[in-house]
């Protein structure tokens, strides 16, 4: 790994944008997430690795309450964003996914045109009041997602009707059209062929100069190339968290070091 | 690979085959079940042929016992228009002329065709003169009536009519009838046959498409050739309209909230439980209890088509909330996800996704729904749609209100009079559901296809 350069790699900025304290996760009985602390920087990509199952899709579905559609799951502990209590009786979920965008493992546009797809968050929301002030945050956030020189001509066109990678890009752009302050995205690769995945991870690294990014991934590769601190998750636990280049190059514990040389999978 | 072998096979003896054998060679547990395969083909092709035989002879049963509802035998003769009788105040008020009954215009139509029957040179031998006028229907005399009430400058003219010939007769021309059947009927005698021939060849009795048998009431015991399902066709479309504009609303919101919204308990449950076990509740203890709620207690007309509609729509809803819900289940979770994840609220995700998405099933469903509720019988017997109605009911949205009767209750109805013509006109009947039925599931097939989308 001595291509990547991880230790040039320098976190931009320390100002917290998500603090997680003692959070745990149930799913009926199940205890899924025990006690994670996590701080989540702004204008940072945070990549969270570990085994299957051992909780990263449940901690980033915490983050913007996605959770709450699920019946038998219970959250307690206290995520803040920005110093709000994300859990708060007062917040309402909706208002809290348009600061918290996700992108999702598989790509699931909308059934409906291009345009449609990345205009209908800004829509719900009220962002444009004009069809030009819309057409322009459609074509600024398919250009940021690197898909406006590939569907500039057919707007119309089913999103559906989209190679993979294209449709995980669009799920992207449709993602960052609401502006959220926020970016998750639970193994936005997974489904991607190698170049397509390399155009995703270059646009997670532009995406980091507005948002702040969280990333799940399998792939330690992915992990070390794209992101400035890691975190991983064994069994429902937070094992280690840090710079990304401390964790890839000296982890202190040693399950993160059996996972990333491969020992525990 | 230069040597000149490399386009040959390596060569491999049956030494260096494996311990299965040769594939070129059929294993016994192969040939088993090969075997058992081709037994499970032939089973299923078995009961689809059965299947398409039953639909076969059913169907050609029906074809041949009904189709010639859709014929008619009339007559057309003069008929004079005598003012000394038929207004004997001799003023043309309308209100005087009523007094003249059907009874006065039966025996000025009879004197009228039997003078005809002279005029043209046909011989009425063996027949007597109230012979020959019941060879024109017992409705006629009350439909020339009716067209010189609206009408008295008629009175003293003599006119062209065109009048229902005898049910007998029409079942001679369909071959329902015969010299045979006719030696043991006190309805008609062979004699009349005979004259029918001539009246045939003369041109006086035809045979043409029976409008009125789409457009006419029902008519009593001794008029088959009179009855109609103008009144069942009113009664059923009107009560598909109404049990369409009660069920489809209910049933979406329900499904909706007990598939997107409720939260799933012990409660919920039991309410799905009762749901499924609703659809499965035999259709007449609907009408039971649409007697007992909406006549007896809400006061509601009897055999109005809005009682009828909302029989229906209790015995409909349950049917289509399990298609809508079924329908809902199939959205993908990730379209939900994909909207709640860019903040849409649960009933934007629902009604900008998840509905439109779902559109096609629930339409289908509800169809197919519809499509029970109009061949349904058994409930509307017992909220009296069964009575004789001969007056249409009104326009909507009064005419909801008005008594009226119901395609496969008039098929009913009219299985069970005894003249052979009603069984004819019952086929017929069937024929004309059949083809509602026919229209609507393909409706609801071109609908699938229209809306389903791939994603
Ligand atoms: N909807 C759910 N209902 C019940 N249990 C769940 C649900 N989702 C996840 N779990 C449980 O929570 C635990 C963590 O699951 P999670 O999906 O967060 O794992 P993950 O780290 O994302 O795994 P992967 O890498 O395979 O995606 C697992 O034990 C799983 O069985
Ligand atoms: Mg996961």
């Amino acid at each position: 790994m001595n291509d990547m350069r991880l230790l040039e790699r320098a976190v931009d900025t320390q100002v917290n944008k998500i603090t997680a304290r003692k959070v745990q996760v149930y799913y009926g009985q199940n205890h899924a997430l025990k006690d994670v602390d996590v701080d989540i920087l702004d204008k940072t990509v945070t990549a969270f690795i570990g085994p299957s199952g051992c909780g990263k899709s449940t901690f980033l579905r915490c983050l913007n309450r996605m959770n709450d559609t699920i019946a038998v799951c219970r959250v307690e502990g206290r995520i803040d964003l920005e110093g709000e209590d994300i859990y708060d009786p007062r917040v309402d979920p909706v208002q809290l996914r348009a600061k918290v965008g996700m992108v999702f493992q598989k790509p699931n546009p909308f059934p409906k045109s291009i345009y449609d797809n990345v205009a209908y968050g800004p829509k719900i929301h009220g962002l444009a009041r004009k069809k030009a002030d819309l057409d322009e945050i459609v074509e600024s956030s398919l250009r940021k997602a690197a898909l406006w020189n590939e569907v500039k001509d057919r707007l119309d066109a089913p999103g559906t009707g989209l190679s993979g990678g294209q449709q995980q890009r669009l799920c992207i752009a449709r993602a960052i059209a609401t502006s959220p302050e926020v970016l998750l995205m639970d193994e936005p690769c997974s489904a991607l062929d190698p170049i397509a995945t390399a155009q995703v991870e270059e646009l997670i690294d532009e995406l980091r100069s507005q948002f702040s990014v969280v990333i799940v991934t399998h792939s330690m590769q992915q992990a070390a190339r794209v992101s400035q601190r890691t975190a991983f998750f064994h069994l429902g636990s937070l094992v280690e968290y840090g710079e990304t280049g401390q964790i890839f190059t000296n982890p202190k514990d040693p399950r993160t070091e059996s996972y990333i040389t491969g020992r525990i999978g | 690979m230069t040597d000149a072998t490399a386009n040959q096979m390596p060569a491999s003896g049956p030494a260096a085959r494996s311990k299965h054998g040769s594939i070129l060679v059929q294993a016994p547990s192969m040939r088993a079940r090969n075997r058992a395969e081709a037994r499970f083909k032939a089973y299923g092709l078995a009961a689809i042929v059965l299947a398409l035989t039953m639909l076969a002879i059913m169907l050609t049963t029906i074809l041949s016992d009904g189709l010639s509802a859709f014929r008619q035998a009339s007559l057309t003769f003069p008929v004079t228009l005598d003012a000394a009788t038929l207004d004997k105040s001799g003023n043309r008020d309308v209100a005087e002329m009523s007094k003249a009954t059907t009874v006065t215009y039966g025996k000025v139509m009879a004197q009228s065709f039997v003078a005809h029957l002279v005029a043209q040179g046909i011989s009425t031998e063996g027949v007597s003169e109230k012979e020959l006028a019941a060879m024109l229907s017992k409705d006629a005399p009350a439909a020339l009536r009716n067209d010189v009430l609206a009408n008295p400058d008629l009175l003293g003219q003599t006119i062209e009519v065109t009048v229902l010939a005898n049910g007998r007769i029409d079942g001679y021309l369909k071959g329902r009838v015969t010299m045979e059947s006719a030696q043991k009927d006190s309805n008609i005698s062979p004699e009349q046959l005979v004259l029918s021939d001539a009246l045939r060849k003369a041109g006086i009795l035809t045979s043409g498409f029976n409008w009125g048998f789409l457009k006419n009431p029902d008519a009593s015991d001794q008029r088959p050739e009179a009855a109609g399902l103008g009144v069942a066709m009113i009664g059923s479309a009107y009560m598909m309209v109404l049990v369409l504009i009660i069920t489809l609303p209910i049933g979406v919101a329900a499904s909706v909230y007990l598939e997107e919204f409720a939260p799933k308990n012990k409660w919920t449950d039991l309410i799905e439980v009762n749901i499924s076990n609703l659809a499965a509740v035999p259709s007449i203890v609907f009408g039971i209890l649409g007697l007992a709620v909406f006549i007896n207690f809400a006061g509601f007309p009897q055999s109005s088509s809005l009682v009828g509609a909302f029989v229906l729509s209790l015995m409909t809803l349950p049917t289509i909330i399990i298609a809508t819900r079924a329908s809902l289940k199939a959205v993908p979770p990730s379209i939900r996800d994909a909207a709640l994840g860019v903040g849409a609220s649960k009933m934007q995700t629902v009604a900008h996704h998840v509905l439109p998405l779902a559109a096609p099933g629930i339409l289908t469903g509800t169809i197919l729904g519809l499509a029970r509720a109009l061949g349904e019988t058994a409930p509307l017997l017992l909220i009296g749609m069964v009575a004789f109605v001969d007056n249409y009911p009104s326009a909507p949205a009064e005419g909801v209100l008005d008594p009226a009767t119901a395609l496969p209750v008039q098929i009913y109805t009219w299985v069970q009079r005894s003249d052979p013509a009603f069984v004819e006109r019952s086929n017929g009947a069937i024929i004309v559901l059949l083809l509602f039925l026919m229209v609507m599931n393909v409706t609801a097939i071109l609908l699938r296809r229209r809306f389903e989308r791939r994603w």
